[in-house]
């Protein structure tokens, strides 16, 4: 069972808002936080989940200025040879509720991990994907916006927020 | 009201111990079609299909769109369960043995109710010069009856389908209609795209073998429920299936805008063939048989009369295991779409005094050009199409190169390139994009896509065709179709053409171009210099046409085989030419006609009698 009162699982709200661009609220209100951070966490281990998840917070803590956070975000995390893959995984999680097998070149290094291979997370996390959020749509095949709404202007702009 | 699934759903030895009026093979549109005309007038049916019961209830209906939710990769057939021993092209990439030149591809789905549950549900009708295309342009064939032979079955069709469209807008593009004619229901709104595209594309000139055509926008007559037209049927209206009944499978509502027409409409506002084999199922006088693959049609050698369809039956869709089984009845259609229509005739060893069975295989390549547009004009919202352009679907052009329609893509580039999701990978893996940055790249890359995608008719060519070989069999030991296919300068030319009109659709609009055809696609070929890609286009046609003699063709104008007189070959497979027409509301059309002759032909044998030997409800 999963602790959602784990320091953990607040690293990993932390860190989503981070990489996704979406509120913690709007994160939560998914109602998948807690399937995904299970998942992720089988996938790769409490170990290397929580080492990811513990390096995040002391980026968090030493945060002064958000430039300088950025860069050590970059540097430390996605630019790191073992985060970085595991961080963009993430990403595409929120995004399309689709866990994407690690690529090989990390495998080859990091070893292979036994649960970790392309699969959607639930078939009731599809339509929470954020990807359909970001562009303003609702997911294909959930959610159906109404009769004739396609005729309206978009709902997202270039220059939003 | 709840279907008696007792009545209906019956087992081999029943089967073997009934005589049935007709014996149908196939639950698409076309079979259903006839299922329905055929049991509604008190003749007893039998359908033998192929696949595994799903529910014909909502529980069952879910359960595909839940499958799709859970699939990685959103396939035409992703929803829908896979069945190793009836499998269907998209699910088993080696179903089809093409042989070449070129590829066929495309998709068809062996499920109740067919390939109308994936399919987009687009509804134009045929023009009248589509029916004689080469005595008006000297290319093709003719058919052996006129527009005006099918006008009233295509209102038929439009009426059981629940077609919504503007009558005005399709006479503008030559389509004609019985006077005070209209479509069911209204037009479905054109989309903000469509709009904004035809803003400034609306009116340009471009010039055709000395012709000047202008490009003019129309929505597409479509087979979902829209808004009902209170002028339908002389002002008494329509009700879209599906809204007033508690049917099973007919919560049909208005449509939602969901997108996802092709592969599953999850609130069923999209017609599919479910909803005419609920209406023959209400009879009470119709049987079926699931799990049953028809795999020979057997004919007395002296009067060439069919005399028994013979199935193979599986207990379960993973084991090869089967049983054989013989139906029997008065007259036979086979509606299992060309490909498959083809491929059991051919397996069954059948006259075939024309030579013509399997041949004129026909379907609509496509050519895909995609922009993004200067400004977010939204992409993945309303039905996957809206409307398009309908200027070229006629002219003297025909006689050198063939016409196509164009349709203006609501969902954005998927089809070409994989979108959103390639966008979604190439933002966050290549362009190393997140937070913030990582939406406005998506709104720049996704919300601003245009897709155009023309579809071009396909001439009856003799070389392309279903044939089968021993050596390709599927699990049940039944012939596998194998493809031969290419593309006729006639086609050629015009698939090059679109990328010259895509060229100045793009630069009228300020679109950034992003059109590429990858010389390693198998769909790649060269033309005058410049390569190109074509799709398929899934509309698998005439592989059994119909046409004035049994030297000629395979079938008559009642699609009845010329060779075995009380069989009828039902679908696209008796179509002699497909014009630049998505071919199901002629499939529809042609069904209700079939119908009607196996009507008078039954009626004649035994006037009505009570239809005692089927309990009816
Ligand atoms: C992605 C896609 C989009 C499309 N969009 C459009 C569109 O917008 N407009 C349009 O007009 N058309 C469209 N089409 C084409 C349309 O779906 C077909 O023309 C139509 O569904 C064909 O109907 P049918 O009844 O002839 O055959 P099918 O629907 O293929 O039905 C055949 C039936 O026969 C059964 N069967 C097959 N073999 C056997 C056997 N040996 N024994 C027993 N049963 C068997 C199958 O299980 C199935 O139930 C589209 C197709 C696809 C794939
Ligand atoms: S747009 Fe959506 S609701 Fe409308 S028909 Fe297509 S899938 Fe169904």
């Amino acid at each position: 069972m999963i602790d959602i009162n784990s320091p953990e699982f607040e690293y990993f709200l932390n860190l989503s808002v981070v990489l996704t661009g979406f509120s913690r609220f709007h994160l939560q209100g998914t109602g998948v936080a807690h399937l995904y951070f299970e998942t992720i966490r089988d996938i790769l281990g409490e170990e290397l989940f929580g080492e990811l998840l513990n390096i995040f917070h002391g980026l968090e803590l030493e945060k002064t200025e958000q430039s300088i956070f950025s860069d050590r975000l970059r540097s430390e995390i996605l630019a790191s040879e073992k985060f970085g893959p595991i961080t963009r995984n993430i990403i595409k999680v929120w995004y399309m509720a689709t866990w994407y097998a690690l690529p090989l070149s990390w495998r080859d290094v990091f070893g292979t991990k036994e649960k970790d291979r392309t699969f959607i997370i639930s078939p009731q996390a599809y339509p929470e994907g954020l990807l359909w959020t970001a562009i303003g749509v609702n997911p294909p095949g959930a959610k159906g916006p109404g009769y004739g709404t396609w005729s309206e202007p978009p709902l997202v702009s270039l220059n939003q927020g | 009201m709840s279907l008696n699934r007792e009545v209906i759903n019956v087992d081999c030895e029943t089967v073997f111990n009934t005589l049935y009026d007709a014996v149908i093979v196939g639950t698409g549109v076309a079979g259903a079609i006839v299922a329905k005309e055929l049991s509604q007038q008190g003749k007893r049916v039998l359908i033998l299909e192929a696949t595994v019961e799903k529910d014909f209830t909502l529980a069952g209906f879910q359960s595909y769109v839940e499958t799709f939710y859970g699939a990685v990769e959103k396939n035409p057939n992703s929803p829908y369960p896979t069945n190793p021993n009836v499998q269907s092209p998209t699910n088993y990439q080696d179903y089809f043995v093409e042989q070449g030149p070129m590829t066929l591809s495309g998709s068809y789905t062996r499920v109740l109710g067919g390939t109308t549950l994936h399919w987009e549900a687009k509804t134009p009708r045929m023009l009248r010069e589509d029916f004689k295309l080469y005595k008006t342009y000297g290319q093709g064939l003719d058919w052996p009856i006129s527009y005006d032979d099918i006008e009233p079955y295509y209102r038929k069709a439009e009426y059981e389908l629940g077609v919504c469209g503007d009558v005005d807008e399709q006479k503008k593009l030559g389509v004609e209609f019985a006077p005070g004619y209209v479509f069911p229901m209204k037009k479905l709104p054109p989309s903000y795209l469509d709009q904004k595209v035809s803003e400034k594309v609306e009116g340009t000139q471009v010039k055709l073998y000395d012709q000047d055509y202008t490009i003019r926008f129309s929505t597409f007559p479509q087979a979902r429920n829209g808004e009902p037209n209170p002028d339908y049927d002389h002002g008494n209206g329509f009700v879209p299936h599906g809204v007033t009944t508690v049917h099973p499978v007919q919560y049909g509502e208005r449509c939602q805008g969901n997108a996802n027409c092709v592969p599953i409409c999850p609130v069923q506002a999209k017609y599919d063939a479910r909803r005419t084999l609920g209406k023959a199922f209400e009879t009470g006088r119709v049987h079926v048989l699931y799990q049953a693959v028809a795999y020979k049609v057997e004919h007395n050698s002296e009067n060439g009369h069919v005399t028994a369809i013979h199935y193979k039956h599986y207990k379960n869709q993973n084991s090869g295991e089967y049983t054989i089984g013989t139906a029997r009845g008065t007259l036979y259609v086979l509606a299992t779409n060309a490909i498959e229509n083809a491929r059991l005739l051919l397996g069954s060893e059948l006259l075939n005094t024309s030579g013509m069975i399997g041949r004129h295989l026909m379907d609509h390549p496509f050519t895909l050009a995609w922009a993004l547009m200067p400004e977010v004009t939204g992409t993945m919202r309303g039905p996957l199409v809206t409307s398009g352009i309908g200027t070229f679907r006629k002219g003297k052009f025909r006689r050198n190169q063939s016409a196509f329609a164009v349709d203006i893509h609501n969902d954005g580039w998927g089809w070409a390139t994989g979108s959103p999701k390639g966008e979604l990978e190439d933002a966050v893996d290549n362009k190393h994009k997140y937070g913030q940055e990582l939406r406005q790249t998506l709104i720049s890359r996704v919300s601003r896509q245009l897709l155009l995608a023309f579809m071009c008719e396909l001439l009856p060519e003799y070389s392309n065709r279903v044939t089968i070989d021993p050596n390709y069999k599927d699990k049940l030991g039944n012939y596998r179709p194998v493809i031969n296919f290419n593309l006729p300068d006639y086609s050629r030319r015009t698939l090059a053409y679109t990328r010259k009109v895509s060229r100045v659709i793009f630069e009228r609009l300020g679109a950034e171009d992003f059109t590429h055809y990858d010389s390693r696609d198998p769909a790649y070929f060269v033309f005058e210099n410049e390569g190109y890609v074509y799709k398929g286009g899934n509309h698998f046609s005439g592989t059994h046409i119909m046409g004035t003699t049994n030297k000629n063709s395979v079938v008559d104008t009642y699609l009845r085989c010329w060779d075995h007189q009380n069989l009828f070959l039902v679908g696209a497979g008796s179509m002699p030419t497909i014009g630049s027409s998505n071919t199901t509301l002629t499939i529809a059309a042609l069904s209700f006609r079939v119908a009607e002759e196996m009507l008078r032909e039954l009626n004649s044998i035994s006037p009505n009698l009570q239809p005692a030997t089927l309990p009816a409800r």
